[in-house]
């Protein structure tokens, strides 16, 4: 790609400038080369690169040189020289072949920050020069894609935070997948590129080394998370006759492998998520059990009820013990699916204590709510793939569910608040606006992924496309093609002046925005035959980009706008539908209020209990989940506690504290969920800092009376 | 009549199993010197009082999900007008969980022998003697009361749990399976760690609490101290 790279400079024989032939100059090019003077490079990189025509390109080399000797240095660097070449490119208004010869890189102070201190864009990135090594081809792949993926149109949106298109930094990866355990039970761990191929498995460690090995090969093709359907259940066929100090084991293995993989992509752990049932679920009753040697164990998955439960129960008393100090895990993430069927399975009783233990002690439990008669694959911050009626069909050969949400592109509906100055209909037609834009992006991401799938098993996605049952691993046409949205609480805020909670009007007023942006993703998927979903964005970092954005661009309305604290530059937006985490509103008013949107947003929503360091008794716990399954809408609900884990002593301790409440020391670490998992708040960026600050732990219950505290001051 | 000086909507800490509202009532006969609610024990006046309408209305939102009410204080059991006080929950169909000193025998057995209260706690502040208890109280006690507030909820038939906050230098550690002994066969003693962040004796606020580990040894002494016939667990219970 650089100027100066493939001519080979001593056997050039003509010089087409004799003026030059004598200039001491040399050139460092990026071959880790110092090469002489060569005016041709340039001539020949424009015509190769752009458009541009020879004389022209003659023409700019020359003034380049012109340039380079007038200003008399001894040594430049090819990208120096191509920067000025850019210059003259655009002083001819050659706007186009200037894009196309940029140079995509980073400035040296940048890399020389990267490398000393941590990214904190994605808390799940730890500090290291993997981490770095990622981050720098996150940069890079970020601005190839602004400029050669995505149309100009679409790369300013994002610029300027009309919307977000993530993980673009992972331009060429779809987003995140969902699968299950019988795709390698079947057909052993056999991929592309790899040194070995193994059979399926006979042993159950065997079973999990094949699911962390793929794991692993999936989490470099996919930039988000790898999620697992009904995890016990498909283990079960293996763990007929072992002790339950045996099944223990593994469930140790299972959790402390997929905790520790911190040595995988840019030391990045897998972002894992375990579906877990405590029945057999409808759909897998009557399907054929595949065991060890990936042969047919004749008996269907109903049989293996018992194996399955003993599984999970003991994943849970994993989870609950914790690490080795005893802190919560942060991955795998288990995802225990409520269901009407789980009410009517002998043991419910028991076992959601257990878990509701365990969200008490160490948060790690989620609980996802599938009313009547659905069924989904979770995964992700709060993801869900809802399975259709062609996905229970495939139910039936499970290794076929294999799910991908193929990008996700948030809105920032703050900011479509304050360019309609409360005007509804204006607001109305931004919204199709930002939606129109969101699904462009989409369409240009499609296109870029399919271009890649296209080259097949000599293409950089040859995993995806391996095929094994018929069709290639990533079912393209199953994708879904997310739409998130960020702020629906200031939106609502800018345009009638209450925020959510101010009252009925203008929660319905959220409602109707939310239902008509549901209405546009039909609308659209039928026009271009794509499935587009609402999801509520995690959006860890862009809650705070808006926010920045929008107080360059809207202050100085934005200033009263967003949340957080912007003398400290902690600002943020409230996430997708939620109501602001600062209000002081008890835990059942926010599963109601926020559970009313969950219905329209059907990649999934999640509501968050913080729970601070109170532990609540898991009874009540259990109590408060049966009535949100019975009494609500909600999609999905998580318990957060906080920690403060100490480096000095290596005890946990309950809540945020500034010193270790065992040693006194004050090298701590706070451990808290973050969007939708857990991280050290260290790794946290300046947004969520703000929103951490503000997040009400259902504590405040005395109030002084306002004189008073006016008197106080 | 009764003014209500703290509500908090939902608890589930208070109330092992339920989803409970927490009213608080000011006033209080002790001076406990680790006490963390001395504002309302100290200057009512300083607080808003919330009118009980407002908490019905509040409660009647949130019908189903609500299970009942935890009164606490400050010591509610000085309220002559308590018994009405909880009538007007009652009506509403909510469970009252009553917390007390245990000082007021008389009008526990009055509450329970009129089925007003589903369950107590009786919070016992140190080993039953006079020195030891009043120095936990922060004024003398009378511990014949105490011990028949202790033995009426023994013998009765409310569900009810004793608990002890602990202060390290107030309490030792022996004090605590003391009480645990003289407490035999009662049905829960609940170990309550101590907040240091607003003590009403602000000495204490330079105490350090026990951590999570030491409560935890304690409480695995005084669960096998408290051997009942009918074993349940104590629970650490962290405010």
């Amino acid at each position: 790609m650089d100027t100066f790279k493939k001519i080979d400079f001593k056997n050039r024989k003509t010089r087409t400038d004799e003026e030059t032939t004598d200039m001491a100059l040399f050139v460092r090019t990026s071959k880790e080369d110092i090469l002489g003077w060569n005016r041709q490079r340039i001539v020949d990189a424009l015509v190769r690169e752009t458009y541009i025509d020879i004389d022209t390109a003659e023409e700019i080399s020359k003034e380049v040189e012109r340039q380079i000797i007038d200003s008399k240095i001894t040594v430049v660097t090819a990208p120096l020289i191509r920067e000025l070449v850019d210059a003259k490119l655009i002083e001819r208004g050659l706007e186009q072949a200037r894009r196309m010869h940029t140079r995509l890189g980073v400035p040296l102070y940048d890399v020389d920050q990267l490398i000393l201190h941590p990214n904190k864009e994605n808390a799940n990135v730890p500090h290291g020069p993997e981490a770095t090594n990622l981050t720098l081809a996150e940069v890079i792949k970020k601005e190839y894609a602004l400029l050669n993926v995505f149309s100009q149109e679409i790369g300013d949106a994002h610029m300027r935070g009309d919307i977000h298109i993530h993980d673009l930094g992972f331009i060429d990866r779809p987003y995140c997948s969902g699968q299950s355990l019988e795709y390698i039970k079947k057909f052993g761990l056999n991929l592309p590129n790899s040194l070995s191929i193994a059979k399926p498995a006979k042993h159950p460690e065997v079973l999990l080394a094949h699911m962390v090995k793929f794991a692993a090969a999936l989490q470099s093709h996919f930039a988000g998370a790898i999620g697992w359907d009904a995890v016990n259940l498909f283990f079960a066929p293996y763990l007929e006759g072992l002790s339950d100090a045996e099944v223990k084991q593994l469930a140790q293995m299972l959790i402390f492998e997929f905790s520790q993989q911190a040595v995988a992509r840019g030391g990045q752990a897998i972002f894992t998520d375990i579906n877990l049932y405590w029945e057999v679920p409808k759909h897998f009753e009557d399907v054929p059990a595949i065991g060890p040697g990936g042969t047919y164990t004749g008996k269907p998955y109903g049989y293996y009820l018992e194996e399955s439960q003993r599984f999970v129960w003991l994943l849970f008393d994993v989870f609950k013990e914790g690490d080795g100090v005893g802190r919560p895990f942060f991955f795998p993430k288990p995802l225990v699916h409520i269901t009407e069927k789980f009410f009517q399975t002998p043991g419910h009783e028991a076992f959601l204590d257990h878990i509701c233990d365990v969200a008490s002690e160490k948060g790690n439990t989620y609980f996802v709510f599938d009313r009547g008669n659905t069924a989904k694959i979770s995964e992700c911050c709060r993801l869900s793939f809802k399975l259709e009626t062609s996905d229970l069909e495939d139910a039936k050969e499970p290794w076929k569910m294999r799910y991908t949400a193929l990008q996700n592109v948030t809105l920032n509906l703050p900011r479509m608040g304050y360019l309609a100055k409360g005007d509804d209909t204006k607001l109305y037609s931004n919204i199709s606006e930002f939606m129109e834009m969101a699904v462009q992006a989409h369409l240009q991401k499609k296109a870029f992924i399919e271009k890649l799938l296209s080259l097949g098993e000599k293409g950089p996605l040859a995993l995806l496309t391996m095929n094994k049952d018929g069709s290639p691993y990533l079912r393209m046409h199953r994708a879904t093609y997310l739409i998130g949205m960020l702020g629906l609480n200031e939106l609502i805020k800018i345009h009638t002046g209450e925020e959510l909670q101010d009252s009925k009007a203008s929660l319905k007023f959220g409602l109707k925005i939310i239902a008509h942006m549901k209405l546009l993703t039909d609308k659209f998927g039928k026009k271009h035959g794509m499935r587009f979903v609402l999801e509520q964005s995690p959006a860890e970092s862009t809650a705070y980009r808006f926010a920045k954005l929008d107080l360059k661009y809207h202050s100085p309305e934005s200033g009263h706008i967003v949340k957080g604290d912007i003398s400290k530059g902690e600002v943020y937006y409230t996430n997708s539908t939620y109501l602001p985490v600062s209000l002081q509103v008890n835990p059942i008013e926010r599963v109601r209020k926020e559970g009313l949107f969950h219905p329209l947003i059907e990649a999934g929503s999640l509501t968050h209990i913080w729970l601070g360091e109170a532990k609540p008794s898991k009874e009540s716990l259990t109590n408060f989940v049966i009535k949100t399954f019975r009494g609500t809408l909600n999609d999905q609900v998580a318990f957060s506690p906080e920690f403060t884990t100490c480096i000095s002593c290596g005890k946990t301790a309950r809540g945020l504290t500034e010193k270790c409440t065992y040693c006194n020391s004050h090298e701590v670490e706070g451990i808290t969920r973050i969007t939708g998992y857990f991280t050290k708040t260290s790794s946290w960026n300046k947004g969520k800092m703000g929103e951490l600050n503000d997040r009400f732990r259902n504590h405040d219950f005395l109030q002084e009376r306002e004189s008073d505290v006016i008197n106080l001051r | 009549m009764t003014q209500i000086k703290g509500f908090l909507e939902t608890s589930f800490v208070d109330w092992p199993g339920k989803i409970a509202s927490v009213i608080f009532l000011p006033y209080c006969n002790f001076r406990c010197p680790y006490c963390h609610n001395h504002g309302i024990v100290l200057n009512p006046d300083k607080y808003e009082t919330i009118p009980i309408e407002y908490v019905l209305t509040r409660l009647n939102e949130f019908t189903g999900w609500i299970d009942g009410v935890c009164i606490t204080g400050g010591e509610p059991t000085l309220h002559p007008s308590l018994p009405e006080f909880i009538r007007k929950f009652r009506v509403q169909n909510f469970l009252i969980k009553l917390d007390t000193n245990g000082t007021n025998p008389n009008v526990l057995r009055n509450l329970i022998s009129n089925k007003l209260i589903d369950y107590v706690s009786m919070d016992v502040k140190a080993p039953l003697d006079e020195i030891r208890y009043s120095k936990c109280a922060g004024v003398p006690v009378n511990l014949t009361d105490i011990r028949e507030s202790i033995s009426l909820l023994k013998g009765g038939t409310v569900p009810y749990e004793f608990r002890v906050t602990v202060v390290p230098g107030l309490l030792k550690e022996d004090d605590i399976i003391e009480l645990a002994k003289q407490l035999a066969r009662a049905d829960k003693l609940t170990i309550q760690n101590f907040n240091p962040s607003d003590p009403l004796d602000s000495e204490l606020k330079h105490v350090k609490p026990y951590n999570e580990g030491e409560l935890k040894r304690i409480q695995d002494r005084v669960s096998k101290v408290l051997q009942t016939p009918n074993p349940q667990p104590t629970t650490l219970h962290l405010i």
